[in-house]
């Protein structure tokens, strides 16, 4: 135990705590500033070059005035496939960590490898990608690789939002279901689920936007090329979205209005986020507000 | 099979723990309350769902060493010979200790990767630990309502930007604001932007982190404090930041493995260079700390993303390259261990 500290509440003591309270502040208006400066930058570079043409027209390899059409369909898709192949995952890993696994190792070594699956770096995540669908499976640069290996990055948080939310689902309500006789397994899908659905939901839209912005997964497992068939539905072509096309016009080069098409691509992928970043929040509000 | 029922005298059959022994006989339909069917049918569906759940535990528990397995089987060729790997093997000393990276003669030291992904990391840390701790309580303690809130949704919103875009206002804005000053001339990419960017990208995580550490502090800690007769920040420096130091190291430790593996930000605004280091030894520049802040660098993300698309699989160029991917792997796991211990400590 370490002594107590002695409080001295001198005029300096006084200037100190003032002197703080202001850096404290001072630092929080920063961050808000930053965020200001950068949202508005994207969207100013941007804004110019954000019409329906370009949002609507094939991109070009060598010449400028391509458009992201194909981009912003492959985004879709992939988020919508890596979606729905690490939902079913997450939330079953979920519901066993939350209701099966108990208090003791094995729940204690399941929450050790999430968490490890979560901060594992997503350009490791695209090497096994890279090395398991690429290349041992004969895959190559497609879609399938890209939404396998994006499922990945998707399952850990699916897996935490679900056992988070079951978790805050009043004891009372289980017994009850138990009390009338339901099985484990009712309980969970009739009354454990329904009650943590909207939580659940939430944690699913903030994935959606990390798999949209995800970059560093997709460049090595779905590709920097986009099908010419629009849409492309099949899963072996390269699917090249908008945060790989985004990196790869800025680095590649050889597009004369490549620093114009990436300021427009930024500007989409801003207002998309936002846009989603709004749903989450209207959502919530309606749950409070249903809760209340 | 874990199972929570051995501690209670009443097992339920499907692993409750609950008692229900008299309920469970009542026909529920009496009260008007769902009934539910407690057939053989449903005693099967429970017991599948049980295994379909613990299944889908097991696939990330099997994923943590799959990708373990499969880096492994790439990354340890460039050590030893293995199958499907064209290469030669190379020695620990001529890959770890080596500061000469030129694949196409045969060279393959990844030390400047290592000393750049340190380095790039433990700048964006020194911006990042001390404001977002200092944001956490702020947010946590000193913060008016409507303040928190738009703190939050500033949060939220700086960890939704995609990396890329950051890399891109990073590319387009930070650059030729930099270069115009007298800090570095064009295009002034290097660690010091690069950390500036990543420590925005890693302080949401700090942030969020610290906010809950200090939030679920007692509030006699505080009170205490103050019936003391301390002031507000006397009371945050000399008690709070003390009592909450394991979970804001945690935050800290957790910064540092998203900023460690962050690639593509980095990317487009570290410059690239893989021979930084000599670059940088034989500069005769007066000022050598500002001008190493501000020479083209590499990490091991960048490297990995700036030359893997170049090169075959199995050779040695590639090889290496793995066992970088492998090391950055290693080295997450080490920092969730290290998250562990933290941990541990707190309830000490």
């Amino acid at each position: 135990m370490r002594a107590v500290p002695a409080f001295r509440r001198s005029r300096s003591s006084k200037l100190v705590d003032r002197l703080m309270r202001g850096v404290l502040w001072g630092i929080a208006i920063l961050f808000v500033v930053v965020l200001i400066l950068f949202v508005g930058a994207i969207l100013k570079q941007g804004w110019p070059v954000l019409n329906l043409s370009f949002l609507t027209k094939m991109p070009e390899t060598l010449d400028a005035g391509g458009g992201i059409k194909p981009q912003i369909f492959n985004s879709l898709y992939l988020v919508v496939l890596s979606l729905s192949l690490s939902l079913p995952v997450g939330l079953g890993a979920g519901i066993y960590m939350a209701e099966y696994a108990g208090k003791g190792r094995a729940l204690n070594f399941l929450r050790l490898c999430i968490e490890t699956l979560a901060a594992t770096p997503s350009i490791v995540l695209a090497l096994f990608g890279m090395i398991v669908f690429v290349q041992a499976m004969g895959w190559s640069f497609s879609i399938r690789s890209g939404a396998l290996t994006l499922a990945l990055l998707n399952i850990p948080v699916i897996t935490r939002v679900t056992e988070i939310s079951l978790m805050a689902v009043p004891r009372e309500l289980k017994e009850a279901s138990y009390g009338l006789g339901a099985t484990k397994l009712q309980t969970i899908l009739k009354v454990a689920l329904p009650y943590a659905a909207t939580g659940i939901l939430t944690g699913l839209v903030l994935t959606a936007g990390r798999a949209f912005g995800e970059s560093a997964i997709l460049v090595f497992t779905a590709g920097t090329n986009a099908s010419a068939q629009f849409p492309d539905f099949r899963l072996t072509v390269p699917g090249e979205t908008l945060s790989v096309h985004l990196w790869y016009v800025t680095s590649d080069g050889t597009l004369p209005d490549a620093r114009e098409i990436a300021a427009g691509t930024a500007a989409v992928m801003i207002l998309v986020l936002l846009t989603l970043n709004l749903l989450v929040r209207l959502v919530d509000r309606a749950i409070r507000r249903r809760t209340r | 099979m874990p199972d929570t029922s051995g501690a209670s005298l009443i097992a339920v059959p499907s692993g409750g723990g609950f008692p229900v022994e008299a309920a469970a006989e009542t026909r529920a339909s009496v009260t008007g309350a769902p009934a539910f069917q407690h057939s053989r049918i449903h005693r099967m569906a429970d017991r599948w769902a049980h295994l379909a759940f613990l299944a889908c535990s097991l696939l990330v528990v099997g994923l943590i060493g799959g990708i373990l397995f499969f880096l492994a089987s790439k990354g340890l060729a460039t050590f030893w010979p293995m199958a499907g790997s064209t290469g030669r093997a190379l020695s620990f000393s001529e890959v770890f200790l080596s500061t000469d990276w030129a694949p196409s003669s045969d060279r393959f030291g990844i030390l400047p990767f290592i000393a750049g992904s340190l380095g790039v990391t433990g700048l964006a840390l020194l911006i990042a630990a001390p404001t977002g701790t200092l944001t956490g309580v702020f947010i946590a303690k000193l913060a008016p309502p409507w303040m928190r809130n738009l703190m939050r949704q500033v949060m939220d919103l700086l960890v939704g930007i995609p990396s890329v875009v950051y890399g891109i206002f990073g590319l387009t804005v930070v650059l030729p604001l930099v270069s115009r000053t007298w800090l570095a001339e064009a295009p002034a990419s290097g660690f010091a932007v690069s950390a500036v960017i990543l420590a925005v990208m890693i302080v949401p995580t700090i942030v969020s982190l610290s906010t809950d550490a200090f939030e679920s502090l007692p509030a006699s800690l505080d009170e205490g404090a103050q019936a003391l007769g301390s002031s507000r920040w006397q009371a945050i420096w000399h008690v709070l930041i003390p009592a909450a130091r394991p979970r804001l190291l945690t935050a800290t430790v957790l910064g540092l493995g998203r900023a460690i593996g962050e690639a593509m930000a980095v990317q487009m605004v570290i410059g690239n260079n893989p021979q930084w280091m000599a670059l940088m030894r034989e500069s005769t520049d007066r000022a050598p700390f500002l001008r190493a802040l501000f020479t083209p660098a590499a990490t091991l993300t960048t490297e990995l993303v700036q030359e893997l698309p170049n090169t075959a699989a199995g050779s040695t160029w590639n090889n290496v390259l793995f066992a970088m991917g492998l090391l950055l792997y290693l080295l997450t796991m080490v920092l969730i261990l290290a998250t562990r211990r933290l941990g541990r400590g707190k309830e000490a």
